[in-house]
């Protein structure tokens, strides 16, 4: 496996995890402290333009000149692994990373524009980053401290059905840089397994789309919705209670739009939506409201987790 | 015979010289399996095609700008994951689409999100675009009220530092996407579709 730090990190926000779920950066913090892992979070950074990109919006050089700034920042305040709470985060910078290293023409292009404008000090040099050793999604970091979770284990989950979805920017895009399988992807279902669980492994539709699609979701709902609900049928058919995903496109899709797919399916689906560091930090202990964040949640996490068991020592 | 002479590869050349294009000549290598069409959601529930959007490319047909059929794929990059001989139809798809904005096709479909342009200038962050929160509002039971709640909500969660980078990030944000040209394509669009109405 790629050698995977646990200091000098930069977490990296992310737009969707900020103003949708904002629990998943409050349970990463926690996860990560329990966990001892060096990490900082920046005002500086900002969005890496994914879903204006992923809308055609945003053209590559657009997208590749806001990662070299953000780049920069990371190296400056002393923390190059950037490391991303989003697929999507996670997927963009890595590849600005390869381009930059890689096309001399795009990193001259980018960095004469700089010098032209006053902005001299965000040029970047080639191999300022290396897209293998300094990009990371916070899955990784997990999967590299994960023989360390179970220490800090309090509530036992294990009486739950749960599945994984592991999200297309993370394992389809730099496959060969995602841990735990691509076609057959399992790096979630062994940190679940970290926790004392076990969950339902492979399914129908493991490893397609959430199906929100950018910007199918918002221009095409139709086809968005119908490949959403292969998912959500295949996981009603295994009575799955908990879904436990790593990415903010595919938290909303599912989380936001269940109620709406049910409807149009005419089932009622009824399995509850976690981001993984959500599920290690509630079984950390993490409170509902300060750590999890369960407000934001449109699906009621207590409809499923009524209460919570502590784990026998 | 067509050669790789013939001016039709002129087409793939000029995706495979594209700076998103991460596969190098992997266009050039697609033996037409069928690999892609099989595992892509927007094939399975739509007339999206990926193994034929490949074949029309290295047929030069430079019709597929045109063709709606385009704007249907997920960018879940499934069949980029699972070529066999290297090339992913999920970047040149993408790359078709901006060879198609550059000609002046599908300003229609980038005029919804322009939100996204909007929402980077004024705060640097990528959020939601308005024009979808009357949808959003309709479809998901309480997001507007929770949305309304998300200042309480951070509080509690103790977050720091605030949604809102300091103003002195936002301007070389915007200053970054004034000199690469973005600002400009933005408003040629907009001129465009307002101009119609």
């Amino acid at each position: 496996m790629k050698s995977v730090p646990d200091k000098d990190i930069l977490l990296f926000r992310s737009c969707l995890v900020s103003v949708e779920y904002p629990g998943v950066e409050a349970s990463t913090k926690f996860v990560f402290d329990k966990l001892g892992i060096d990490y900082a979070i920046s005002e500086k950074q900002t969005c890496c333009t994914g879903l204006g990109h992923y809308s055609d919006v945003f053209d590559q050089i657009d997208t590749t000149a806001i990662g070299a700034r953000n780049f920069r920042i990371a190296r400056e305040i002393g923390r190059p692994n950037l490391v991303m709470m989003c697929a999507t985060c996670y997927a963009i910078n890595k590849k600005s990373v390869k381009l930059l290293n890689k096309k001399d023409d795009l990193r001259e292009h980018i960095n004469k524009l700089f010098d032209d404008n006053g902005l001299s000090h965000l040029k970047y040099e080639k191999d300022d980053l290396k897209p293998t050793e300094n990009i990371f999604h916070v899955v990784d970091i997990l999967y590299g401290k994960k023989d360390e979770i179970k220490d800090h284990i309090k509530y036992d989950l294990s009486g739950y059905t749960i599945a994984t979805h592991h999200g297309c920017h993370y394992c389809k895009v730099h496959y060969e840089d995602t841990i735990g399988g691509v076609r057959d992807p399992n790096i979630l279902d062994e940190l679940i397994e970290e926790c004392g669980c076990k969950t339902i492994g492979w399914y129908d539709h493991k490893r397609a789309t959430c199906g929100t699609g950018f910007r199918q979701r918002y221009s095409n709902p139709e086809l968005s919705f119908t490949a959403t609900a292969d998912k959500m049928n295949a996981i009603a058919d295994e009575d799955v209670d908990i879904m436990v995903h790593l990415c903010p496109n595919c938290h909303i899709q599912f989380d936001r739009y269940q109620h709406l797919i049910g409807e149009r399916e005419g089932r009622n689906f009824r399995a509850i939506h976690l981001n993984i560091a959500q599920f290690i930090a509630l079984a950390m202990g993490g409170d509902f409201d300060k750590v999890i964040g369960v407000k934001a949640h449109t699906v009621p996490i207590d409809s499923v987790i009524k209460e919570l068991k502590e784990v026998e020592q | 015979m067509q050669k790789i002479t013939d001016s039709p590869i002129d087409f793939a050349e000029d995706i495979i010289h594209d700076v998103k294009n991460s596969k190098e000549e992997g266009v050039l290598k697609c033996v037409q399996c069928g690999m892609c069409t099989s595992t892509c959601p927007a094939a399975r529930h739509s007339d999206y095609n990926p193994r034929d959007i490949i074949e029309r490319v290295l047929e030069g047909d430079i019709t597929i700008l045109e063709d709606d059929c385009i704007w249907n794929c997920f960018y879940c990059y499934t069949c980029h994951s699972v070529c066999p001989v290297g090339n992913s139809v999920c970047e040149v798809n993408q790359i078709l689409k901006q060879f198609a904005i550059k000609n002046g096709i599908g300003y229609e479909k980038l005029y919804e999100y322009m939100g996204f342009a909007d929402s980077y200038f004024t705060a640097a962050i990528g959020a939601i675009p308005e024009i979808f929160f009357a949808d959003i509002d309709r479809d998901v039971p309480g997001w507007w009220d929770f949305r309304q709640h998300l200042d309480e909500i951070r509080n509690e969660l103790e977050l720091d530092p605030p949604l809102m980078p300091p103003k002195d990030v936002i301007d070389e944000v915007s200053t970054i996407l004034t000199i690469t040209g973005f600002k400009k394509k933005i408003e040629n669009i907009r001129e465009a579709q307002e101009g119609e109405k």
